[in-house]
């Protein structure tokens, strides 16, 4: 336990000094590796020791790089990604990102020095799932994590993570839809929400 | 995310039970079959045609939660010390074996139920009435159960989503679930049937405020970001549930996200305009429409 404590500031160190964004080697080409690489990247640099404005940060770096975003972002949109006009998808598009770092990069504190690790995988028609679970040092039984991930070009993205039976994307998405729909059906009355909670006022075009 | 313990397990008890320990699904704890689907109006349908009533309930919730609840299990995490906590849970846990029992057997669960009564002799004897969870340290591990579950397995609609007062998130099938249970439970019989109705009230205030305890920063944390909290707490509710249900198939949750349309793995990005097809509210709610 002291040497990984004393070698974490010097990991955490090493990953904002080179960037988080290097892209692992062979990540891509395997569905397990990408995510038991940044699973545990995430658990590291996300920890209780980051002020949470550095921990959104680099959550966010994350999220870019490994998760495919635009289609998530359509996803949780669902049938108002439609509804939407080209610039409100485009400034959706920016908060997304903004407003899924704020909500899940503190939860993520919470497994902070913990370690995920890859229990399995299969192919499933829309695309490889890595089950995976974190070893909780809470004396707390593993949480288990469910990846998807769907193939562009050969490179594998994260499209959803599912804690416990519960999806990302699906409460997001649930979410979502509430407020647009208690908002009379209007996109903008989303966009208004995230754009407070966000602090990104100015995020439009 | 969501820490995996999010469970309505203390619901079960007694009808006083579950005053108090629906506190914590109040907050928001458990989850429940179904994911979103879009019904015929192209809206997203949650189930939910109390939402008006279910949200002034919500809100009231909302204010015990923070009024009483949470200092109490404020108090409760500063009093005790982890260890001694942990010992209330374990035998907490252990006096819920027998109905955990009946209901992996109602399942067709019979390693499960085999499981729950080695736990059961195990902790109960060598682990001190339970005090000590021994068997989870020989890698038997408690699982959640209840009545609730077993009906969802058993193919019985949930129903409408409700917000009962203090109790929190649930709906037809759990709440009568729940009360059944409280009145099936051995303990609480026998508690009742010797005058000693208190015991039954003690077991659920300390039952709840122990699970209260557990999530006070998730929670803090979920309702600080959430848009709309509500909708949050509804749709965690509903997916925990649907996954417990679901564990008992031993089958992801799955997830209407991208398995549309006989899922081509970008389905969703190589023509935005298909809408995604969703899990039907199949009877046990996890078929997928494909």
């Amino acid at each position: 336990v002291i040497l990984r404590r004393s070698l974490l500031p010097a990991a955490i160190a090493l990953f904002v000094g080179l960037g988080i964004s290097a892209p692992p080697a062979g990540a891509a080409a395997d569905p397990a590796a990408l995510v038991s690489d940044l699973g545990n990247r995430a658990l590291e640099v996300l920890g209780r020791n980051v002020t949470p404005s550095e921990r959104e940060a680099r959550f966010r770096e994350l999220f870019d790089q490994d998760f495919d975003v635009p289609v998530i972002a359509r996803f949780v949109l669902g049938r108002y990604w439609r509804v939407a006009t080209a610039a409100q998808q485009q400034e959706f598009l920016r908060l997304f990102t903004e407003y899924t770092a704020l909500a899940y990069s503190n939860r993520l504190a919470e497994y902070s020095g913990e370690t995920l690790r890859v229990t399995g995988s299969r192919s499933e028609p829309d695309g490889p799932i890595v089950s995976s679970e974190i070893i909780r040092t809470n004396g707390s039984p593993p949480a288990r994590v469910d990846w998807r991930l769907s193939a562009t070009d050969g490179t594998y993205k994260i499209t959803d993570v599912i804690v416990d039976g519960i999806s990302m994307a699906v409460t997001q998405r649930s979410e979502f839809a509430s407020v647009i729909q208690r908002h009379g059906g209007q996109v903008e009355g989303l966009l208004t929400l995230l754009r407070q909670k966000t602090g990104r006022a100015d995020a439009r075009p | 995310m969501q820490d995996r313990s999010l469970k309505p397990s203390p619901l079960r008890r007694a009808l006083l039970d579950l005053f108090v320990a629906a506190a914590l699904v109040t907050a928001g704890c458990a989850a429940q079959s179904q994911a979103p689907q879009q019904a015929a109006t192209g809206e997203e349908d949650f189930h939910d045609p109390f939402e008006n009533t279910n949200r002034t309930i919500f809100d009231f919730n909302q204010k015990v939660d923070s009024a009483v609840l949470v200092p109490v299990a404020k108090t409760y995490r500063n009093v005790l010390p982890d260890p001694v906590r942990g010992s209330i849970r374990d035998f907490l846990n252990n006096l819920n074996a027998p109905l955990i029992f009946a209901n992996d057997a109602l399942q067709g669960r019979f390693g499960l139920a085999k499981d729950t009564v080695a736990r059961f002799v195990i902790d109960s004897t060598i682990g001190m009435g339970g005090l000590v969870d021994v068997a989870g340290r020989w890698g038997i591990p408690y699982h959640e159960q209840d009545l609730g579950i077993t009906l969802g397995v058993w193919g019985i609609p949930e129903g409408p989503y409700l917000v009962i007062p203090v109790l929190g998130p649930s709906d037809p099938r759990d709440l009568g679930a729940q009360v059944a249970e409280g009145f099936g439970d051995p303990w609480n019989r026998l508690a009742a049937n010797h005058g000693l109705l208190w015991v039954v009230f003690v077991r659920g205030a300390v039952s709840g405020i122990d699970q209260r305890a557990r999530y006070i920063e998730t929670l803090a944390d979920i309702e600080r970001t959430s848009l709309d909290y509500y909708a949050t707490i509804r749709s965690l509710y509903r997916q925990r549930r649907a996954a417990l249900i679901h564990r008992t198939h031993e089958q992801l949750p799955p997830n209407p996200s991208f398995s549309g349309n006989g899922g081509i793995p970008n389905a969703a990005r190589a023509n935005p305009n298909s809408p995604p097809v969703f899990v039907t509210d199949a009877p046990n709610g996890f078929e997928v429409s494909r």
